[in-house]
């Protein structure tokens, strides 16, 4: 039966409103637009969070009417459902939540009768009764406040009682001369969520589902219900009554209008004259010998299309922020889609110079695409809060706040919330986490379960995974992002509600990144990276040892001494192409120029690896296989990798010239790789893209490699534009390691942690470049590690306070200051003069920084255990004790302290102390492996140092370790990791029997047998890193 | 979760002579005469004065103290683990683990491993690993949460056991007990066979134990973690037996242990060795108190172990005795012996047991339950009363003997409830408890139920009876919802009702539904959810009937209360 009546739904809450919702706003819009409903509001409480997914789908759904609304909860126990009915009245509601929110703490808000002092203009409101259906409480300010945008709502549930509700609310509405309309308090978007909702119920009140009693509903009623339903259970005038209201409201996110920010714009200049006069001045200085006719003629057209998208405000905004860092001396580099054009090298926001690559801006920005500018900006990461609290002062909190990241339930979290709201102990839920490394989206093997001491078949475990499944991805809070800034020329509570976040002094608003380019809004990303610290620590220390200036600009280029040592795969400390999957890789691809270490840093990542792209490279670039094209226009995209697709860019580009997209859809394929894992599928996409390739006349078997390689890509796709930022970092860090090793590990130990390296190993690895290291000394010591000229006048190492584990910075700085009046000489002049406390004193002493002081370790622990402050009234008196006999500590002693204290040592390896015992089981060393030639039985040992186990290489571990000559690389395949693991788990030396493996200069021992001799170590400390 | 370990078995009643003992009595498990509980023995032993030393001397002053005594010790280190099993007292057939077990404890949120037994230790499970990384090394590890009451129960329980050995028994720490031996020497057959028979009898409880012995407390708790089994009875053999002791055995706080070590001093020697102003200025003088306790040059006064007590008292009778007056004045007199014990220890009962014992068959018993622990015995005598009307005696009594319960913290006593007797009679108060009591004991622990509400959507689940002796403290009552519309007469089954056309039918009419429905979908949790529309129904006399029908199928109807 065909259903006459219609009806808007004017109070659902999706899964934005967090542990109470139960359905995405996606499922709420389409399911109402289904149901044929005139209008759907989205009101989650005291939040916009979820506004902006529901409008990206309303049009798509084929939804007559998105509402925009909020459900709000008065101090008073008062429920209201504010509706906007345009925009101005959506600016009073961001308005209200936002003073809601900043008036409580992170996640809650407080509400009372002074925030709605404007009287909320231009929203509409549904008075919500209590569950005794009365009114009366503060009714009188209520309906002055609102008078003729007031509605009671009747929310008819199945409690029992319905004839009674309405009754008494048709009094109280002729009571009180307010209309009545019909509404849903709608949760889920249909009846099978309540076991979800009930769920998240339970996970919000911290109780387990059995115990949450009266918390949890009753019944299911709150979904979206059909119209018939509907039809049954509320009077017609009551149903009427919601599209009347509906029809009254006119407000779509797409009016929302964003403004750049204008005051960087100074006064008679626009923003593209401006712009324009910038970037001459920087080609001036960029270069000062005049500039080539093409690098003209692209700056020219660059300006043009920017000028024809209007985007000079957002590179000047950029500009301006780069201004302040440089100002301040704080490195910085930008990245993304318009940072690797001519005119960003003007204006100084990257230093790529793009005569030093074909760099085509199109390539990042195009006329078509509508999409936002995208420029990421690093900094260095101990400075980004210097740029971040510019920004806030230069535009106010007002103007600029972060982008929220939507922290989402992830399998473990999902199964944690959820196994214990189910009744399982902490050490059952435990146990089952470890399963969830195999959930695939729908089920775990049953053998994991077995495993975890539950029965797979049991009603609990079902229900278990059933809810974690439904649970996975449901937004849990909102959190900062970690660098996103949107800044816009009108307060930003009137375009989206802001909230407090975690930190003190920051604020975010309530949308998300995601959500701000789908409304097109500006956003800078100010972040921070560990590298540009270093480098400019670099700099810094080479103009204090002896003057020389460097900048990023600067560092001679293109060195083909530096290139053969990238190509030896001696990059530890590097940026980017340090890790040992790189190290590996480095000798194979053997990069000889900037554009070939840009392909290096994107072809080395999840995407390329799983998408099956790094070998056909490699046998390309070796000249093994032939490099052909089905076309020429896919060789205009995929020439200069070789035909082999490694860029982001050119998976879109390829769409476009094989299959046949537009730049829209493929940005749309764009966002959907990132997604299709959590989604299941490229739905549409595949179909098009396969298609679009075979009417073009590709075969096949092109068409499904292609579409492979996508999937592959999956959310690691890696974009050229930032990869060739990430370039001139790998090649200036790799330059300093080259040619300035000593400032270059200075800086490393003083900006860790950073990296994959520990301070051991760069220490070792300079040891190993001739670069002399000498001892944290309380006499030398600065709190950093320093440069000191050895007596030739080279550089050497000092190893500063800050590696000494315990003591603060303070601390070291105030021993530094109070050398200034003259060296220490007793460990009572560091308690007196510094004002060290015993503790101090104590890891002073464990460290060995006091030998010039009292001598060998055991001396100083007990001279500085015996310090004592001055008294007051006898400062000078002196106490006389008895000095013990104490043993002088052993070397072993020694490099035990030396880890313990400082996470390395100076002297020998400990492994040079148990070469001893190691020969009884002829282990061999790490010098002598290239020696031996491939495939060959050996056995080695050493400290383990990292242990891998990638996503991408099914099951295999790649272990490192080191012995006193070096590094040895270890691969476990599965097998032999299950049968040794717990050597693997629990050694910390670790001696190992296989075979060798040597391909050119690439050594690896591929695992056989493993031995824990972690006892010869005894308290040796050593710490490994363990990544995944 | 396996059952927590019951204190041992240490019966040590005598049965009143020439009377048949009654089997096994379940109420009194472990019950000891009211006389066993000893004086704490606090005799100072070694001499009394701290010597004042040199400067620069060193810390060990080669002064010999006269032996007087001899310490046991047994350091448990697998006490978390061991006490488990629940070991002790494994008469009954608990079997031996079958799977790999470690015990864990929680350390910032992280689940460690504190101990692993054999198995597990083989399959690398090691102490500090997280609990996650031992099971990825053995996915059958059965992981037990480290439980201090359960270790402080075993332990006590052996304390108790050990009383068997030494009338001094002490517990040290919370795995360590030490026993006074030098008085048992000459009982057990010498030092060498008391000591196998303390070993055996460990082992066979289930107890891996390191002993050791010595002339002082501490010596031989130090020894006994060393685990060299040492066993030093001359103060002349202490000192070098010590000196090789390594720091760690000491238990002393770790940074301390550390700062130690970070000088080299690494053993009881080193310590000695260095000066002891200089010690006790940068460590304190505690630890030189303890090495000077040690090497018995100052006395080292220990607390005795005393097992649980409970009162057992007998009365006999010179001839046997049919008058029930006289039997409950008897009981009267035992109940009035028994609050005086209570009140000496500040403790109460909540359960007793009269046997009345008879010439030839076996004892007539007599049990008393209470809400709450209680020891007046006016109020015991109240409700024994009640009970000994109903007694049947079959033959003529003997003896008395009345037996407690675990001794219970005593309460404070809650609101009392006003009964109107007849007009014009006094007012009797009861408090409830003292009500629940007096039902009890007239008809029977069953029959006696407490209601409670439920926060719980579904009816049948929306109340709870329980026994009224159970522990109420642990039950709250859930607020109840004020708004819900509930029948006060609900049927303990929902009743199938006839129906017309749709249409329900009580008792031969069509009922008109009132108000409703009310939609019940809860409980998908359990096996028992439900998924109905109940409805408010008037029948033909006006009165109010809550019917209901399933949703999901093509339902009948069904009766579930009536209102008011």
């Amino acid at each position: 039966m065909a259903s006459s009546s219609r009806y808007a739904e004017l109070h659902a809450l999706s899964n934005f409103t967090f542990l109470r919702g139960a359905s995405h706003p996606e499922e709420l819009v389409e399911t109402a637009a289904k149901l044929g409903y005139e209008a759907l509001a989205i009101t989650d409480e005291c939040s916009m969070s979820g506004i902006v997914r529901a409008h990206a789908v309303a049009k798509e759904a084929g939804l007559k009417k998105l509402i925009i609304g909020s459900e709000l909860r008065l101090r008073s126990g008062r429920k209201l459902v504010a509706l906007a009915r345009n925009q101005n009245g959506y600016t009073s509601l961001c308005r209200l939540i936002t003073t809601a929110r900043r008036a409580a703490e992170k996640g809650s808000y407080e509400l009372t009768r002074l925030a709605f002092e404007d009287g909320l203009p231009d929203c509409l409101v549904l008075w919500i009764p209590d569950q005794d259906y009365t009114l009366d409480v503060e009714d009188h300010w209520i309906r002055e406040t609102f008078r003729d945008r007031l509605w009671i709502a009747v929310e008819l549930l199945a409690d029992g009682r319905q004839r009674e509700q309405l009754a008494r609310l048709r009094e109280e509405g002729r009571r009180l001369k307010l209309p009545l309309v019909a509404s849903g308090d709608v949760h889920m978007h249909c009846r099978a969520r309540r076991i979800l909702q009930d769920t998240v119920t339970a996970i919000r009140h911290g109780t387990t589902i059995d115990n949450a009693g009266f918390a949890l509903y009753p019944n299911g009623e709150r979904h979206l219900r059909s119209l018939d339903v509907l039809q049954r259970i509320y009077p017609a005038d009551l149903l009427e009554e919601s599209v009347r209201i509906a029809d009254a409201i006119d407000f779509s996110l797409d009016e929302l209008r964003y403004e750049y920010p204008n005051e960087i714009i100074p006064e008679g200049e626009t923003s593209a004259t401006y712009l324009r006069k910038l970037t001459e001045a920087g080609m001036r200085r960029r270069w000062p010998q005049g500039v080539s006719h093409k690098v003209a003629k692209l700056i020219e057209h660059e300006l043009a299309l920017i000028a024809d998208l209007k985007y000079e405000p957002y590179f000047l905004t950029v500009y301006d922020i780069v201004a302040f860092a440089r100002s301040q001396d704080i490195l910085c580099q930008g990245r993304g889609s318009a940072a690797n054009s001519a005119v960003c090298f003007c204006l100084g926001i990257t230093e790529v110079d793009p005569a030093r690559m074909e760099m085509l801006v199109e390539r990042f920005i195009s006329k078509e695409r509508d999409e936002p500018p995208d420029i990421d900006v690093d900094f260095e990461h101990e400075r980004r809060e210097e740029v971040i609290q510019y920004i806030y002062a230069k535009y106010g909190r007002e103007r600029a706040a972060l982008a929220a990241t939507v922290i989402t339930y992830r399998p473990r979290s999902a199964l944690r919330d959820v196994g214990k709201v189910l009744g399982l102990s902490d050490l059952q839920v435990g146990r089952l986490s470890r399963s969830m490394q195999w959930w695939d989206g729908h089920k775990v093997d049953d053998s994991r379960i077995l495993e975890a001491g539950l029965a797979p078949d049991s009603p609990i475990i079902k229900r278990l995974l059933y809810l974690v499944g439904e649970l996975i991805g449901f937004p849990r809070h909102l959190s900062q992002h970690v660098g996103g800034f949107v800044i816009s020329d009108a307060p930003l509570h009137e375009l989206v509600p802001v909230e407090n976040a975690t930190m003190p002094d920051r604020t975010v608003i309530q949308w998300e990144k995601n959500d701000l380019e789908d409304l097109g809004l500006l956003k800078v990303d100010v972040l921070g990276l560990g590298m540009l610290t270093a480098i400019r620590r670099s700099f810094d220390l080479i103009r204090g040892f002896d003057g020389r200036e460097y900048t990023l600009a600067t560092v001679p280029a293109e060195d083909p001494v530096v290139y053969d040592m990238i190509c030896a795969g001696d990059t530890m400390g590097v940026f980017q192409i340090e890790s040992r999957a790189q190290m590996t890789m480095l000798p194979r691809l053997r990069p000889r120029c900037y554009y070939d270490l840009v392909i290096e840093v994107a072809i080395i990542r999840p995407g390329p690896i799983q998408g099956d792209m790094v070998h056909p490279y490699l046998r390309r670039r070796n000249g093994e296989e032939a490099v052909d094209y089905p076309s020429e226009e896919v060789k205009g995209v995929l020439q200069r990798t070789l035909g082999v697709p490694i860029f982001q860019e050119q998976v879109m580009q390829l769409a476009v010239v094989a299959a046949g997209f537009t730049p829209g859809e493929a940005d749309r394929l764009r966002r959907a790789m990132a997604a299709w894992k959590r989604r299941g599928g490229l739905g549409p996409f595949e179909e098009k893209l396969i298609n679009g390739m075979r009417e073009r006349g590709y075969d096949e078997g092109f068409a499904r490699q292609i579409f492979q390689q996508i999937l592959g890509f999956g959310e690691y796709g890696f974009p050229e534009s930032h990869s060739a930022s990430f370039a001139l970092l790998v090649y200036v860090s790799s330059w300093l390691k080259c040619h300035e090793p000593a400032a270059f590990t200075c800086a490393l130990l003083n900006s860790q942690p950073m990296g994959f390296y520990s301070a051991s190993q760069l220490v070792q690895d300079a040891q190993r470049h001739d670069v002399s290291i000498r001892p944290v000394d309380i006499n030398h010591s600065d709190w950093d590690c320093s440069l000191e000229a050895d007596e030739s006048g080279a550089a050497t190492l000092r190893l500063g306070l800050r590696l000494v584990k315990g003591l603060s910075e303070e601390a070291g700085q105030r021993i530094v200051s109070e050398r200034a009046a003259g060296e220490y000489t007793q460990a009572q002049a560091l308690l007196e003069r510094a004002g060290l406390v015993k503790r101090e004193l104590g890891v002073l002493a464990s460290s060995g920084a006091l030998q010039p002081l009292s001598g060998d370790r055991h001396r100083a622990r007990w001279a500085v255990a015996g310090a004592e402050k001055p008294m007051p009234l006898f400062p000078n008196i002196a106490r006389y004790e008895a000095t013990p006999l104490l043993q002088k500590p052993t070397e072993g002693q020694n490099i035990v302290a030396d880890y313990r204290s400082t996470g390395l040592t100076l002297e020998r390896h400990p492994i040079c102390l148990l070469r001893r015992h190691l020969d009884r089981y002829r282990y061999v060393q790490a010098q002598q492996l290239p020696v031996l030639g491939d495939g060959h039985k050996v056995n080695v040992a050493g400290l383990v140092i990292t242990k891998q186990r990638p996503g991408t290489a099914s099951g295999v571990i790649f272990v490192t370790l080191e012995d006193e000559t070096g590094q040895i690389n270890l691969v476990l395949w599965k097998q032999i990791a299950e049968q040794y693991r717990a050597a693997l788990l629990n050694a910390r030396l670790l001696g190992v029997a296989g075979e060798l493996q040597i391909e050119g200069q690439v050594i690896h021992v591929v695992a056989r047998q493993l031995f824990d001799h972690s006892d010869l170590l005894g308290d040796l400390s050593v710490q490994s890193r363990d990544f995944r | 979760m396996r059952r927590a370990c019951k204190p041992p078995v240490m019966g040590r009643e005598a049965a009143p002579t020439s009377l048949a003992v009654q089997q096994d009595l379940p109420l009194v498990g472990a019950a000891v005469g009211a006389a066993t509980g000893r004086e704490a023995q606090q005799r100072p032993q070694g001499r009394q004065e701290i010597s004042t030393r040199g400067k620069s001397r060193p810390m060990a002053a080669p002064t010999v103290a006269p032996v007087e005594k001899l310490w046991f010790c047994v350091w448990l280190p697998h006490l978390p683990l061991e006490s488990v099993g629940a070991a002790i007292g494994r008469d009954t057939g608990s079997q031996p683990m079958a799977a790999p077990t470690a015990v864990v404890e929680e350390q910032h949120g992280i689940h460690r491993i504190l101990l692993a037994d054999a198995e597990a230790r083989a399959a690398g499970v090691m102490p500090g690993q997280a609990a996650n990384a031992a099971l990825a090394l053995l996915p059958a590890l059965e992981l037990e949460e480290r439980s201090l009451l359960r270790e402080q129960q075993a332990l006590e329980g052996l304390a108790t056991w050990l009383e068997r050995f030494s009338s001094f028994v002490s517990i040290a720490d919370h795995n360590v007990l030490l026993l006074e031996i030098a008085g048992s020497l000459c009982l057990f057959d010498g030092l060498q066979a008391l000591r196998q028979e303390i070993s055996r009898g460990l082992r066979e409880l289930g107890f891996t134990a390191m002993p050791a012995i010595a002339p002082t407390p501490l010596a031989a708790t130090w020894l006994a973690r060393s685990g060299r089994r040492a066993c030093i009875r001359d103060e002349t053999n202490l000192v070098p037996a010590l000196r090789k002791l390594s720091i760690a055995c000491l238990n002393w706080p770790a940074a301390l242990c550390e700062a130690l070590t970070g000088m080299g001093v690494t053993t009881v020697g080193d310590c000695l060795r260095l000066p002891r102003e200089g010690f006790t200025r940068r460590f304190g003088a505690e630890y030189l108190l303890a090495l000077d306790r040690a090497l018995g040059h100052l006395p080292d006064p220990r607390n005795s172990w005393r097992s649980p007590e409970r009162f057992c008292a007998d009365y006999e009778m010179t001839e046997e005795q049919v008058d029930r007056e006289v039997l409950l004045n008897i009981c009267n007199e035992l109940l009035q012996s028994h609050e005086q014990f209570l009140l000496a220890r500040q403790t109460g009962t909540q359960r007793l047991c009269f046997s009345f014992f008879h010439l030839k068959g076996p004892a007539t018993e007599l049990r008393l339950g209470c809400a709450q622990a209680e020891r007046s015995a006016s109020r015991w005598f109240e409700l024994l009363g009640i009970r000994f009307e109903q007694l049947v005696l079959p033959e003529p009594v003997i003896a008395v003997r009345l037996r407690s319960g675990m001794a219970q913290a005593l309460q404070a006593e809650s609101g009392t409830l006003s009964f109107h007797g007849k007009p014009g009679a006094q007012q009797q108060r009861f408090s409830i408890t003292q009500l629940a009591e007096r039902l009890i004991a007239r008809i029977g622990d069953q029959s006696v139920q407490a209601t409670s509400m439920v926060a719980e959507h579904r009816p049948h689940y929306a109340w709870r009876s329980q026994s009224l002796l159970s522990d109420w403290s642990s039950n709250t009552l859930d607020e109840p919802a004020q708004y819900l519309q509930r029948p006060l007469w609900m049927l303990p089954e929902p009743a199938l009702l006839p129906a017309d056309s749709g249409c329900p039918i009580h008792q031969g009419c069509r009922l008109r539904f009132i108000d409703g429905p009310e939609r019940l979908e809860t409980g998908w949790w359990d096996e028992d959810g439900i998924s109905r529309d109940y409805y408010t129904a008037a029948g033909q006399d006006g009165r109010r009937l809550w019917v209901f029908r399933n949703r999901n199928r093509t339902s009948s109807w069904y009766l579930h209360g009536y209102f008011g």
